[in-house]
């Protein structure tokens, strides 16, 4: 259980809190971040605000759909450069 | 935890691409970049770049798996864009170029690889080319206090210091107001932030799209992170979102 004060590795566990919320740990250093949260609320508390944070700007910033021209003219634009490929091909022979 | 999918390996991204230095930067002549200076590569310019005497792939067939493999990565690489240019215009004419060079170069693509990572180099280093190098072309020196100055721009409205307001507070802000303050960190902090929390990539990704090692992706995922909290908090604080001073509520004040 959480004694709720914080631990003197508690400097580590948040200098840590990055690597091991991108997902950048091994499962071993994953276990000991665990381990330390599971006895220190201050940091589970930590980890939790930056999980939040990270959730956020995923769900703020992540969806803008391109406009539904804009397919039509990339093709258009792919079009014309296999085209000029074609073309090229032909003089060359 | 958040949930996130690994991309298998990524090593082509070495590969690939005469992007770096190419695609015509002809812009810099001061204003605005326009659109029009995107289109600096013309269809022969990348006839000329493209192999065609692949042996085991046609044209036609190349073209198929482009459209088949590449396309559907329109809206995202779309919305990156729109992260990287600020501005719709600009972020359309971005994904195009970014498709015409992909398929220029899509011979030395090698299936089964990291398509989405290697159609982010793409998108990265053109923006790079076509916008950044204006950008900071009279500020070759100090970029570090620019960026110094500009981080603490960014999070300049703040009178609070890091403060402990639930997190889940600031969902009630509106989305325009997150994109916003995103769009004021500068590019190197934008690009790693965004290429981490919003698309997933991991530390190596990110430093393979970016060119850079993975220290200072790390580096500029952590104070980018620390400046566009700070800079959110104090919309939260405009908007009433959370009180100074109390722990949010995450109600209206």
């Amino acid at each position: 259980m959480s004694c709720g004060t914080p631990h003197d590795d508690c400097a580590k566990a948040i200098e840590a809190v990055y690597l091991y919320l991108d997902g950048e740990m091994d499962d071993a250093d994953c276990a000991e971040v665990r381990a330390h949260l599971e006895d220190c609320a201050p940091c589970l508390r930590e980890y939790g605000l930056e999980e939040d944070f990270k959730r956020l700007l995923a769900r703020k910033c992540g969806c803008d759909p391109a406009p539904e021209d804009l397919r039509g003219r990339v093709m258009t634009r792919l079009r014309e450069v296999h085209l000029e490929i074609t073309t090229v091909e032909f003089r060359t022979e | 935890m958040v949930d996130r999918v690994r991309c298998p390996s990524m090593h082509l991204l070495r590969c690939a691409v005469p992007l770096a230095h190419g695609g015509g930067t002809p812009a810099a002549h001061g204003g605005p970049v326009r659109s029009a200076v995107i289109f600096a590569t013309t269809a022969t310019t990348v006839a000329r770049s493209v192999e065609v005497s692949s042996v085991e792939e046609t044209l036609e067939q190349r073209s198929e798996r482009f459209e088949r493999t590449a396309l559907p990565f329109l809206d995202q690489l779309y919305s990156a864009g729109l992260r990287l240019t600020r501005n719709p215009a600009d972020a359309e004419d971005l994904v195009q170029e970014t498709f015409v060079k992909a398929f220029a170069a899509f011979h030395q693509f090698e299936e089964g690889t990291n398509l989405k990572a290697w159609l982010y180099r793409i998108l990265t280093n053109t923006y790079i080319n076509i916008y950044r190098k204006k950008q900071r072309e009279p500020q070759q020196h100090g970029v570090d206090e620019i960026e110094d100055w500009s981080l603490a721009r960014a999070a300049e409205h703040t009178s609070v210091g890091l403060p402990s307001a639930e997190t889940q507070a600031l969902d009630h802000l509106p989305d325009s107001d997150v994109k916003e303050a995103l769009a004021a960190l500068p590019d190197d902090f934008r690009m790693a932030v965004y290429y981490a929390d919003v698309e997933g990539f991991s530390y190596k990704e990110i430093a393979e799209i970016m060119g850079t090692p993975i220290g200072t992706v790390m580096s500029r995922l952590h104070r980018g992170r620390k400046a566009l909290q700070k800079s959110l908090y104090s919309y939260a604080l405009d908007r009433g979102v959370i009180r100074p001073s109390t722990q949010a509520e995450g109600a209206q004040a």
